[in-house]
Order: structure tokens, then sequence, then C-alpha cells
């Protein structure tokens, strides 16, 4: 593999991304999921970085799973979008950031369908107006929430306690990257790096210390499917989506595996141990499963954040193999406490999949 | 009286038998070629569809069309300006020197695609994949064919269509060589490399030659060369550099996944570099697909917006060699009819 | 001229999702339903340019337009700019609005979509509520979301969420006024009148199947949309 291809690549999709002043909006699966996720992406906008990251009580979902569900109208969806926009303008903001893949993928549908048909826009305009009295402005820069971790990936680089490199060996760890879907392959220009190679966690991931790893279902999905997932007649096709990329990741041995998608690390982390449990097989070193890592997961560990305070502890598969590989020092003890150190008890271990 | 001149831009098949047979009519004929060899793109390819007579012999022929006649040739050529002053044309090249005439023969001919655009395809990423022009320089070379390991492949898989019939990178027409191209190849690699699979990966086979069909036939027939029609969606790489090649077979209706140790992209034509330059000095018009328009499609080929300026082979439209002879052939003829005064524009009735 | 294909023009999803299909199979060979499902996204978007009217009646009955996951990497790849997850979604929205997905088992789960996730909408303004997600319905999600919903405000808490809290912050109670304009917006769009449909085509449906009905998620009906899966959907 040539890697100069894809820096060829990665060069005509440079997207802009805005510098300071953000209108965040939330994401249902990561606060559902990885609450630890945003927590720590605000704590290093506000604090590592000094930006000025707003987010308005009154902000709601976009209707993402509704609307790929199909429950919710096209209509309906852009009027929620639009009243999005409502707050962002009337707070007054123009760089729109979502937490969320597919509120990503929606707000960007949603401005290219304007850009096309735009008596859709005014007649969303009017529904809004009708519903609510809003007006809005649409956004100057739309960015998701990973964009930004990459734009300001070497600062972080600069204030790094940790690198993504085995302690012992020395040796750069092995990193997958799965991208969210709606990321960009809908809209490839919209993403860094396009569709095919994109380099949103990849820019990450080599600036971090970390090699990057491509095989070969690379970009096949999560699994998630909306509906695909959520009913459990159709939860099949979920599974087998997962079950594809690990069994095509195995041979390369990844260390960790790094998400900018919510669903996609909840799914990838569940599903391990679910087919430990269907099929007693494991993916990771010695009867563990692979690490899997939001992004601000992972920003927040190379900068030396408590590992409860991101949250590993949420997850199913087990992270400790992978902060022992680069020497990340956590209190074993303190990783089922709460916030005032009381433990709330130890949750059960599963009965093939090993954990910490 | 003096020789009317003319000045043929380009030395592939088209600008050299356009010269050839104006300098025979008499003229005194220039002919422009960027390179320091004649031929074009026919110097890289070994052998020709559908009878399999090497490039080579073309290239010979051609040139001694060039010697015999007497064109005045000007290799390694670089166009700076090329304008229409009254009834004379001037151009001027980069060392400064001047060239004028009464007419402009335009062949300028084709790019290949650049495989890198269809990212997906993992050409300039991936060790084995390469492209239909890289197969030919292998066999041009004599070597063995050899993975980029030094294995001998055992499975190799043709793409149709890299670059053509594809809006995702702007090219909607048909390359029209690519297909019959391929079944060259297949029956090529099946001939050099013993016992290996082949598969051509298409959308239509467009066999529209004479022959082509034939040899159509002779893949399936004589080399059990396997046609599985589907567009490649995607091609990835494996552990130990082989590919995965992810198609629907659409006639099973089943997607498929099957390993190659190689993968050729039949890359299409483009409007090449010089085409899209000199024709924007001369101020000609281009059709929606980039190449240069002719004035009407079925009355008016070879002839362009500008009086004197005529048009032959690929930098009009994909062809074929047969077909660039043809052409060119009639680009010298509608040269020299205008020259001798004859106005074709009388005949058009239409609007 | 189809008066169904009419309706689907009127969506703009499936005039950006259409134009003209050269049937070359680049969707469905990376279409992720296409590997697990008798799916074949590419006989989709051919089924619908014929703009036979009664081709396109089966398929708006059919179990074939509920396999896609809508993960849109057909997008990404059609040499034509074309779509099918475009088309599906304009194709889904078109058999709820005349109720001919109750005439397919993966069609009937719609009523299930609309109770879960469009009441979590209407009720918390979220896509998601984890107190509506257990691992007796959700048996993967594992011991460490047993632990976690043992645990619910107390580890949302020591992850900084502001859980069920006034202002901002993770899982926050959205505002009632904010979610009066999310539900006045569903009135006003067609929100509403797509859920009204679900349920009163979902209720005759039950009627017909004879299994029983009623407003929650433990009734008979509701089960077994949830959980039945009649096994011909896949591929060998």
């Amino acid at each position: 593999m040539k890697v100069e291809g894809k820096q060829a690549i990665w060069k005509e999709y440079q997207k802009d991304i805005a510098g300071d002043k953000y209108f965040y909006v939330r994401s249902c699966v990561r606060q559902n999921f990885f609450p630890g996720s945003e927590t720590t992406f605000l704590r290093i906008m506000r604090e590592e970085l000094g930006k000025d990251i707003y987010e308005h009580p009154c902000h709601t979902t976009c209707t993402g799973i509704g609307y790929h569900g199909d429950v919710v109208p096209l209509d309906t969806m852009m009027t929620v979008v639009a009243r999005q926009f409502a707050l962002m303008t009337e707070a007054g903001y123009q760089n729109l950031v979502p937490s969320c893949i597919t509120s990503f993928g929606i707000y960007t549908e949603v401005l290219d369908t304007w850009h096309h048909f735009p008596e859709v826009e005014a007649k969303v305009r009017e529904y809004l107006r009708k519903a609510t009295g809003r007006e809005f402005k649409i956004p100057q820069n739309l960015a998701h929430a990973s964009d930004l971790i990459y734009k300001f990936r070497k600062e972080i680089a600069q204030n790094a306690k940790f690198k993504l490199v085995d302690k012992e060996t020395g040796k750069p760890l092995k990193v997958v990257d799965h991208i969210g879907c709606h990321y960009s392959k809908m809209f490839p220009e919209k993403g860094v790096g396009g569709a095919e190679y994109p380099y949103v966690l990849a820019g990450m991931i080599e600036d971090w210390g970390g090699e990057v790893i491509d095989y070969p279902e690379r970009r096949h999905c999560c699994g998630f499917g909306f509906r695909q997932y959520l009913v459990q007649a159709n939860r099949g096709y979920s599974v087998a989506c997962s079950h594809k990329k690990f069994e095509s990741m195995e041979p390369y041995k990844p260390d960790m595996i790094l998400t900018n998608c919510p669903g996609c690390p909840m799914f990838l982390d569940k599903w391990q141990y679910a087919i430990a449990e269907m099929e007693g097989k494991t993916y990771g070193k010695d009867g563990y499963g692979i690490p899997v890592l939001t992004y601000e997961e992972l920003a927040g560990m190379v900068l030396g954040y408590d590992p409860w305070d991101l949250g590993l502890q949420v997850h199913q598969v087990s992270c400790e193999p992978l902060l022992d590989r680069i020497g990340i020092k956590y209190d074993p003890l303190k990783k089922y406490n709460d916030k005032n150190g009381v433990s709330l008890g130890v949750p059960e271990k599963p009965s093939v999949m090993k954990v910490s | 009286m003096k020789k009317k001149r003319v000045i043929v831009i380009g030395g592939g098949i088209s600008g050299m038998e356009a010269a050839t047979h104006l300098a025979s009519m008499g003229y005194d004929v220039t002919l422009l070629e960027k390179d320091k060899e004649l031929g074009g793109h026919l110097l890289g390819w070994e052998k020709l569809f559908p009878t399999m007579r090497m490039g080579k012999d073309v290239v010979e022929f051609l040139n001694k069309g060039i010697t015999l006649s007497k064109v005045n040739v000007i290799r390694k050529a670089e166009i700076v300006n090329a304008v229409k002053t009254g009834e004379i044309f001037t151009v001027t090249l980069a060392n400064g020197n001047k060239f004028e005439s009464d007419a402009v023969i335009m062949a300028t001919g084709y790019d290949l695609f650049d495989a890198r655009k269809k990212e997906e395809y993992g050409y300039g990423i991936y060790d084995n994949v390469i492209t239909s022009a890289d197969l030919e320089e292998k066999f041009l070379s004599g070597k063995p064919i050899l993975t980029s390991k030094g294995n001998v492949p055992k499975k190799i898989a043709l793409v149709h269509c890299v670059g053509s019939r594809d809006e995702k990178v702007g090219n909607v027409y048909c390359s029209k060589v690519c297909c019959v191209t391929a079944v060259k190849q297949s029956i090529e690699l099946k001939e050099s490399i013993p016992g290996v699979d082949v598969y051509c990966l298409y959308m239509d086979l467009r066999m529209f030659g004479m022959h082509f069909e034939t040899l159509y036939k002779e893949a399936q027939e004589k080399h059990a060369v396997n046609f599985i029609r589907g567009r490649l969606s995607e091609a990835c790489e494996n552990q130990d550099s082989s590919i995965i090649v992810k198609v629907e077979d659409t006639l099973a209706g089943k997607p498929l996944r099957m390993t190659v140790d190689m993968l050729v992209l039949m890359v299409g034509m483009v409007p090449s570099a010089g085409t899209v330059k000199v024709g924007k000095m001369l101020g000609l018009k281009f059709g929606p697909n980039g190449f240069l328009k002719s004035m009407d499609q079925h009355t008016m080929g070879t002839i362009t917006n500008i009086p004197g300026v005529f048009i032959a082979g690929t930098c009009a439209a994909p062809r074929p060699i047969n077909n660039v002879f043809v052409d060119a052939r009639a680009a010298a003829i509608t040269a020299s009819s205008y020259l001798e005064g004859y106005d074709i524009e009388k005949r058009i009735s239409y609007s | 001229m189809s008066q169904l294909y009419n309706k689907l023009l009127e969506d703009v999803r499936f005039q950006e999702g259409i134009k003209a299909c050269i049937n070359c199979g680049t969707c469905t060979a990376i279409c992720a339903a296409a590997e697990f499902y008798n799916y074949d996204p590419r006989i989709i978007a051919d089924t619908v340019q014929s703009r036979n009217e009664e081709k396109i009646e089966n398929l708006l009955k059919s179990e074939t337009i509920w396999y896609c996951g809508e993960c849109m990497s057909c997008k990404t790849r059609c040499p034509r700019g074309n779509a099918p997850g475009l088309i599906i979604m304009a194709l889904r929205a078109l058999s709820q609005e005349l109720g001919y997905f109750v005439e397919s088992e993966k069609g009937r789960q719609q009523l299930f979509m609309k109770r879960v996730v469009g009441g979590w909408i209407l009720t918390y303004g979220y896509c998601l509520y984890l107190e509506g997600i257990g691992t007796n319905m959700y048996a993967e999600q594992g011991p460490i979301w047993d632990w976690r919903q043992k645990n619910w405000g107390k580890v949302l808490d020591r992850l900084g969420a502001n859980y069920k809290g006034e202002g901002n912050g993770i899982l926050r109670k959205i505002p009632e006024e904010a979610l009066d304009e999310i539900r006045k917006i569903f009135e006003v769009t067609g929100g509403t009148a797509r859920f009204e449909k679900i349920e009163k085509f979902s209720k005759e449906k039950a009627e017909a199947m004879n299994l029983k009905f009623d407003d929650g998620i433990d009734n008979e009906y509701f089960q077994h949309i949830y959980s039945h899966n009649n096994n011909t959907h896949n591929i060998e």
C-alpha cells in the first residue's frame, strides 16, 4: 500500500472548518451511551483550546433516528432542523457543530436540498413561522465535532501527556478507524478526506503517534441500520455487519478501533460481547475484545485525563489492556465509583469475553 | 504559384496520416509534435485489436508516409500561441519559432483517464491495481507479468468503463475502445500466464467493430475468459496485497466478493491537455464532453467553427485506430477543398 | 402513466434518488442489506423506473422496501448519480401514507418505530432515551448496561451529565415550551398525521390478524411485530 496515493486524495478534500464561536448541538445516542465523550469534548474545546462553544437549553433531537426510521416525514425533520438554526441565529452564532453524525448528515442533506429546491426552503420557513414564530439564518459553517478535534489535533498533540505508542516496544499502536456512514458517504466533499479515504480520524491517529490500519471491510457500515437494530426481529442485520468488520480486521491485530459516529462505538463494543456469547469468539488479545473508543475519549486519553472521567468504564470491552500498553495510570478500584467516590457495585462479568 | 501551407498539430496516428495525405496532394505541410518521437499513444501499445497485429507495424506505415510525402516534422514542439489573423494562421513555439499557414489540422488526440480519480479502485494506493496502459507496457517490455511481490498471478480481473459512462467523474460518454481492449488483453494474459483465471467486469459489452464480436467469442470459447456483468463498486487490499473486488453479478442478482492477485483498470479517453490548450487559443468550440466540436454531427465532421481549422481523430471523440485513419483522410480532404476555395457551408440548408 | 409514480415524484428525495438506472449493480455490490437479506437495490431502481402501476404497488406492499439500513453507501458510488437509499425513503413514506406497510411483516414494524422512537421524540425531545432501553429487549447491551440501569443517575452524574436537570447539559430535561414547539411542528408539517396513519392502519391490521391491540407496548400485536421473523428474508 502506498500512503502517498492517499495523501494526494486527502489534499483534494480540504474542508473549511470554523476556528471559533460554535453553536453546539448534542447527540441523542452519545448522551445515552457515551455521556463522558460529550463532557470531554466540551472540556477540551473550552479548557484546553479556549474556544467559545455555546449550548442552548431548548435545542432538541434533530429527529434523525425517526427520520431514518421513516416515521418522521421529511418536512417535519426539515422544520425541526430549521428550529435548531433559529436558536443558533437568535443566540448570535453562525457556526453549527453537531455532536452526532446522523445529525451532521441530516443538516448537510437539508442544506443541499434547499440549495437545489429553493421552494422547499421557503415552505419550511413558512412551517417554522406557523409552528413557532421563529426565523433563521442558514449556518455559515457546518462541521461535525470530530472535524473540530481534527482541526486542533496538532495543538492537542503539543499538550499530550501520552502518545499512541507501545511503551514496551516503542512501536506505534495499530488503530482501525471507523467513520460513520453519514459523515461523507452522501456528500464526499463535506468530509475531511472525502468518502473513500476519510482523513478525519486518520489525521488524529497519525498526529498522536499511532499507525492507521486499512483493512478490506473498512468502509462497511457498523450495522445500525436504524430499524434494523431497533426492531428485535431485524437485529441479525446489525450483528452481521459488525461481525463482517471484525473478521476482516482480525488478521491485522489492531490495538483499538477509533470511531467518529455516536452509534458505531456502541455497536462495535456491544456486538463483540454478543458474538463472544453466541459463538465463543473474541477478537482482542488473550480473550479480551478490541477496545472501541470515541475520538473524544482518545483525545482526552492522550491529554492525560482520568480514564474514568472519560467514561471508559461504561464500555463492555475493557480498555485497561490499551491503557496498560500505553502506560496510562488508572485506579482500578475507582472504576465503578460515583462522583463522590462511593462504589456503585461491580457489573457482572460476561461468560466468554474477558474483562478487567 | 506559391504552395499553400498547412500546419498539422499533433503527431499521433491522425496527425501523421492527415499530414501525409495533404503533403502528397502538394501542400507545404508542417507537422508539430510535442514529444521527441512521432506515433503518439500507439507507441505504448504492443498488439492491436482485433487482429493482434503489432502496433509498431502501424507506426512504421505512418512514418513511411511522412518520409515519402516529405512532411516537415518539428519534434519537441511546445505551442505557446496559435492565432488566426485575416486568413493566415500563426503558431508560435516555446523556442520562439513561428510557423504560418493557410489551414490548420487539429490532431491533438486524447489523454488516458487518470485512474486515481476513481478513488474507490485504489489506483496509486494498492500495489496490485494497474491500468490497461500499464499492462500494455508490461507486454511491450517482454518481461513476465508478475504481481508487486514478484509472484505469478493466478487470478486477474479487468474492470471496464473506468472513467467512462460515469457521472461521478464527469465523463458520461463511452470511450469505445476499452471493451475490446479488455477482450484483447484477457486473451493475451491467458496466453502469457498458463492457468491464470481472467474475469472481465463489464456493464455492457460494446463489440461494435468488425471482428470484435469474433474476438469476444474467441475469448470465451478458446480461452475461457469469465465475463461478469456488473460494475466494480470498490476494490480493497488484503494483508497479502491481493485485491478484493466487490461487484454484483447482475445476471445472477447477487453481490459478489472475489479476491484477485491483480486488478486491471480499463481506462477511457479524455480530451488531451493539448486539445484543450490549443483549442482555446484558436477559439474552437468544445462539445459537452470537452472534446472539440464539429459543426454538425452527421454532415460536418472534421469541420469546426473556425474556417480553416479541421479536426481529426480523438481530439473530437474517442475512436478506434481504423476510424482514426478514415477520419484523418477525411480531414485532409475537407482541408484541401477549403484551400481550393470550396465553401461547404453553402450546402447547409438546415438551421 | 402510473399514479403511484406521480405520487413518488412529489417527494424531492425521489427526484434526487433516480434519474435513469443502467442496472450496473454498483449499488448492490456494496449494499449492507444485500449481503444479509434477499435484497437488490438495483432492482428497486429498475422497478420504479418501469413506471408500472402494478409493479410499484407490489413494491409498496412488499417486504423488500424495508430491508435497507439507510447507510447511503449507494449514493457515493452510482455512476448515474442515483441513490437507491433515497428511493427507498420515498417508497416507505408512500407505503405508510397509503397504509400498504401493514401488508408486510417488516412494514408492520413501523408501529414499533412510531411508538418507541416517535414516542421518545415527543415525550423527551430525544430520539433515544435510556429508560426505554433494557437488556430484556436489547440483550446485547450486556452486563455493563444492567449495571448502568441500576445506577442511571449516579453514573450519568459521574460523567458530567445533567440528567433530568434544568438548563444545559447531557440528558437535561428539555423545557416543556421547547417540546411544545416540536409537537406543533409535527402537527403543522404532517408528522402527527403520519403517526395517526400508522396507528390507524396498524389497529385495523391487528384486528384482521386477530391479535390483541392497545396503546402500549405490551400488547400481543406490538410484541408480535417487534420480535416475529418468518425467516424467509435472508440469503442462504
